[in-house]
């Protein structure tokens, strides 16, 4: 593993079983990607993009192989190492954002801060923060249905910030968004890589894909062409996304 | 009547020309004592005085009267003549029960006792059943109010139960009304669906009833000894029961059904 | 934030948490009541007994106390063979007779105590002074409105009646000097006391220098068994029953209440967890998908289960409150239907509040709470992740 590589896939296996034939999701793949770095992962639908994301992010363990997050072996860690992974390295952002409706702005993008151990002043204070930084500010006490799909999915990026992961995934997060909010979606990611975080997206979203520095093809589960568009972003100075 | 004391005497060699005044003893203590028919024991006024010989001619089983049953007494007959002799009481006794010639002439025999009998009183049996039942009477509403405490309580476990299941279905009730099922006939389905639950409900808690009912009977005859039945499942009460929890099962699913068919398929899916 | 997400998920159905709070509710108040009724008429009926410091009472051979017309013979003798003991105090004998009143508009039964005004335990004063003498008598309300009386009147009270001669034998002249609440006899029962001798020579010959019943009360750190044993040998023709065993005897006769207590408290108990539970289990399989959510963005499972076991407690806890009002209320109710069983003492109570039932009753709830939301809150916890992630995140 080179050594600025915050993730790193070994011959990274993974199959499913659906009625009665196996499916072969992800096969053979090796990837390393340097901290820094902004890769989108394109491909056609059932290609295995999403599965892979899910490897690299502890939600999902290959058959074979082994996937190093920020240099562990996640695919030998256990439920409560996983999880622990997944709140304090890695932020998440999903395609239908997966806010609770319940709560707040704040409360949600509080969510990860809460389970870390922070004291609730202190991450009332961060979480305005992150919503100022996304571009959220004077929104906090609403509740998801009372925003728009490009609000919400700010919020989800705000949440997955929380903890100052090194590494965002985020999986088809323009999905269901119309072109102008996902182009509002595409700037506040470059946004967040110039500002040193290391970003990993699956997404049909040409425009989103082309904002990346590095563009990895699969298809029927491979990698098939990987194209460096720009060097990784260096580190830059201090900013809510990463400061905690 | 006074306590008597019954002792038990081994079976004794007797003079074959012996006579024995004969008394009837009530089941309970002729199987507590062994008893049977034939035997000799003698009865006495109190512990430790001497009392008669008597022959054991008959088992009676013990009344079938609530009023009794917890009492859990030992019953003895005697004649009345060898109970007064034995006890001292004289020509006397506690009561005479009287049979008139029809119904008509209660009346007009209670006021000739009360005329004739200076210090006697006449009551009419079913007055005396009446008060004699006034222990089950407030047994009675006790489980009448315990009745309708059950049934209410049961009818909020069903409502929220069933309110429950039915939210369950929202997503198949949303895409039922998109594809253009109307609200009437959701609810109706879903009312027909809990009126059959309810149905096979009530038809199986009939059969949990009726066991239950025999598993008591059986426990309580024997814990206190005597034939009452403690709880009978009538027709009436069937009835009632299916009625009741039709009733509720199909309001219960109505509620629920139309609470739900009220929303709007999208809010329903979760998408407004 | 735990407390937060429990009361943004409670709040997300009002209908169908209000209606599991009420449910919870009414499965409360029938344990509370059934906890209350299962210990309320033991001790009842012990504070009655005890209430005069009596321990142990002596009632002719093989019977319990009133249960029949038995009379103990010699009295006198009884009282001073029970003195020969120095654990025994005090010794109270009772005397129990029909007497009738001859008034006016016809004759009142009622029943007549003849006790010793010094050491008695059967009744307490209420007004006016004790009968302490013969021709004096305490009578309880009820008896003072049958005969339309009050404190300082005279009445005749005969013992019995000779229907030959066509009048009461035994009579007497006695005037009423107290009032008394008869601490053994139903509200709806009239009686009056008077010295037992003064009763024995008004019901004759038959009840000459006989008792009912002996009130025995034990010295101060006495073995009361040890007593109770020494009069059987001393006093063979009499029963000498402890506080206990009298306990033990009206429980066998009432067990059927105990029965039912158990049966209608294990049913509440089962329904209520059955409720919750089905409760948390459809609200946990609704949000399979953002528990999904909530594990990919790094809450711990054990955090989840938490929550979930969190919220079928809190409905537990909800409904246990509302449960405890309306137990009392029921309660109180139902005491009322039972409190009318004929010749049942004014004192007893078949619903005692005591607040170990209440307890028992909560900590039983609490416990079932737990269980009720243990295993759907697991079971949510612990799909596979990253397919609930793809099938049913919302």
């Amino acid at each position: 593993m080179s050594g600025n590589a915050v993730l790193r896939l070994s011959g990274v296996e993974r199959d499913f079983t659906m009625g009665a034939d196996r499916v072969r999701a992800v096969r053979d793949v090796s990837l390393e990607i340097e901290r820094g770095d902004y890769v989108a992962i394109v491909g056609p639908s059932g290609c295995g993009k999403s599965t892979l994301l899910n490897l690299l992010g502890a939600i999902d363990r290959p058959d074979a192989g082994q996937v190093f997050i920020d240099g562990r072996d996640a695919s030998a860690l256990g439920d409560r190492e996983a999880t622990k992974l997944r709140l304090t390295r890695i932020g998440f952002v999903f395609q239908r954002f997966h806010l609770l409706a319940a709560l707040t702005a704040r409360e949600n993008v509080e969510l990860p801060m809460a389970e870390a151990g922070m004291k609730a002043a202190e991450r009332a204070k961060r979480a305005r923060e992150l919503l100022d930084y996304v571009g959220l500010s004077g929104r906090e006490r609403h509740r998801p249905p009372q925003l728009s799909g490009g609000e919400q999915q700010r919020v989800a990026i705000a949440r997955a910030l929380a903890n100052g992961p090194a590494i965002m995934l985020a999986d088809e997060p323009t999905g269901e968004l119309d072109a102008r909010t996902g182009a509002g979606i595409t700037a506040l990611f470059a946004r967040l890589n110039d500002d040193g975080t290391t970003l990993v997206v699956v997404t049909h979203d040409e425009e989103l894909a082309g904002a990346a520095r590095r563009v990895v093809h699969m298809r029927d589960g491979r990698v098939v062409r990987d194209e460096r568009l720009r060097a990784p972003a260096g580190a830059s100075a201090s900013s809510p996304a990463r400061d905690r | 009547m006074r306590a008597l004391a019954l002792c038990l005497l081994l079976p004794c060699a007797l003079p074959a020309q012996a006579q024995h005044r004969t008394i009837a003893v009530d089941a309970r203590i002729a199987e507590d004592a062994g008893l049977r028919v034939g035997d000799l024991v003698v009865i006495a006024r109190e512990p430790g005085l001497p009392g008669d010989t008597v022959r054991i001619a008959a088992i009676t089983t013990p009344n079938a009267d609530p009023s009794e049953v917890a009492r859990r007494e030992y019953r003895v007959r005697t004649h009345l003549d060898h109970l007064q002799a034995l006890t001292d009481y004289g020509d006397r006794v506690h009561r005479f029960g009287v049979e008139t010639r029809g119904g008509a002439h209660e009346d007009s025999t209670v006021a000739a006792i009360e005329a004739a009998a200076f210090g006697f009183r006449a009551h009419r049996s079913r007055d005396v059943a009446v008060e004699t039942s006034a222990t089950f009477a407030v047994v009675s509403r006790f489980h009448h109010a315990i009745g309708v405490i059950t049934v209410v309580a049961s009818a909020i476990f069903l409502l929220c139960i069933l309110l429950l299941k039915v939210d369950e279905r929202r997503r198949d009730v949303a895409a039922l009304r998109l594809a253009g099922i109307s609200r009437a006939t959701v609810v109706k389905s879903i009312v027909v669906e809990a009126a059959a639950v309810a149905v096979l409900g009530t038809l199986f808690g009939m059969l949990l009833g009726r066991a239950a009912a025999a598993i008591v009977n059986e426990h309580y005859q024997g814990v206190y000894r005597t034939p009452l039945h403690f709880a009978v499942v009538t027709p009436g009460v069937l009835a009632f029961a299916l009625a009741l929890s039709i009733v509720l099962g199909i309001v219960a699913g109505a509620l629920a059904a139309l609470r739900l068919a009220r929303a709007h398929p999208l809010a329903l899916l979760g998408r407004r | 934030m735990l407390l937060r997400l429990v009361h943004a998920s409670l709040s997300r159905h009002r209908a169908r948490t209000l209606l599991a709070v009420l449910g919870v509710a009414v499965s409360a108040a029938l344990l509370l009541d059934m906890v209350m009724l299962s210990t309320g008429m033991t001790e009842s009926f012990r504070n009655l007994l005890l209430g005069r410091g009596f321990q142990l009472r002596l009632a002719p051979k093989g019977t319990l106390p009133f249960d029949t017309d038995a009379t103990i013979p010699e009295a006198t003798g009884v009282i001073a063979a029970l003195r020969e003991s120095p654990a025994v105090e005090a010794v109270s004998p009772v005397l129990g007779a029909n007497v009738h009143i001859p008034r006016p508009g016809g004759t009142v039964t009622t029943i007549a105590l003849g006790i010793d005004p010094t050491v008695q335990g059967d009744y307490e004063l209420i007004g006016g002074r004790d009968a302490t003498v013969a021709g004096e008598t305490v009578v309880n309300d009820f008896l003072l409105r049958q005969l339309g009386a009050r404190v300082g009147d005279t009445v005749t009270v005969a013992g019995g009646y000779d229907p030959q001669l066509r009048r009461f034998a035994g009579e007497r002249r006695v005037a009423i000097t107290g009032r008394a609440r008869f601490l053994y006899l139903a509200r709806e029962e009239g009686a009056l006391a008077m010295p037992i001798a003064a009763l024995q020579a008004l019901a004759g010959p038959s009840r000459t220098d006989r008792a009912s019943l002996f009130m025995v009360r034990a010295r101060g750190g006495a073995n009361v068994e040890e007593v109770r044993q020494w009069i059987e040998r001393r006093l063979p023709r009499v029963s000498a029953i402890s506080t206990e065993t009298a306990i033990a005897q009206v429980e066998q006769r009432l067990s059927y209440f105990r029965q039912l207590a158990l049966i209608l408290g294990s049913v509440s108990l089962v329904v209520g967890v059955l409720l919750v539970g089905t409760l948390v289990a459809v609200s946990v399989n609704e949000r399979i998908g953002e528990f999904a959510v909530l594990r990919a963005i790094g809450v711990a499972r054990a955090r989840i289960t938490a929550q979930v076991m969190l919220e079928g407690m809190v409905l537990m806890l909800a409904g246990s409150l509302g449960g405890l009002a309306l137990g009392l209320a029921t309660a109180r109710y139902l005491n009322t239907i039972l409190s009318r069983f004929p010749g049942l003492p004014e004192a007893i109570d078949f619903f005692l509040f005591q607040p170990r039932a209440a307890w028992t009753a909560l900590g039983l709830l609490a416990v079932a709470g737990v269980i009720a939301g243990a295993w759907p809150a697991w079971r949510g916890a612990s799909l596979p992740l990253a397919k609930t992630l793809r099938e049913e995140a919302p």
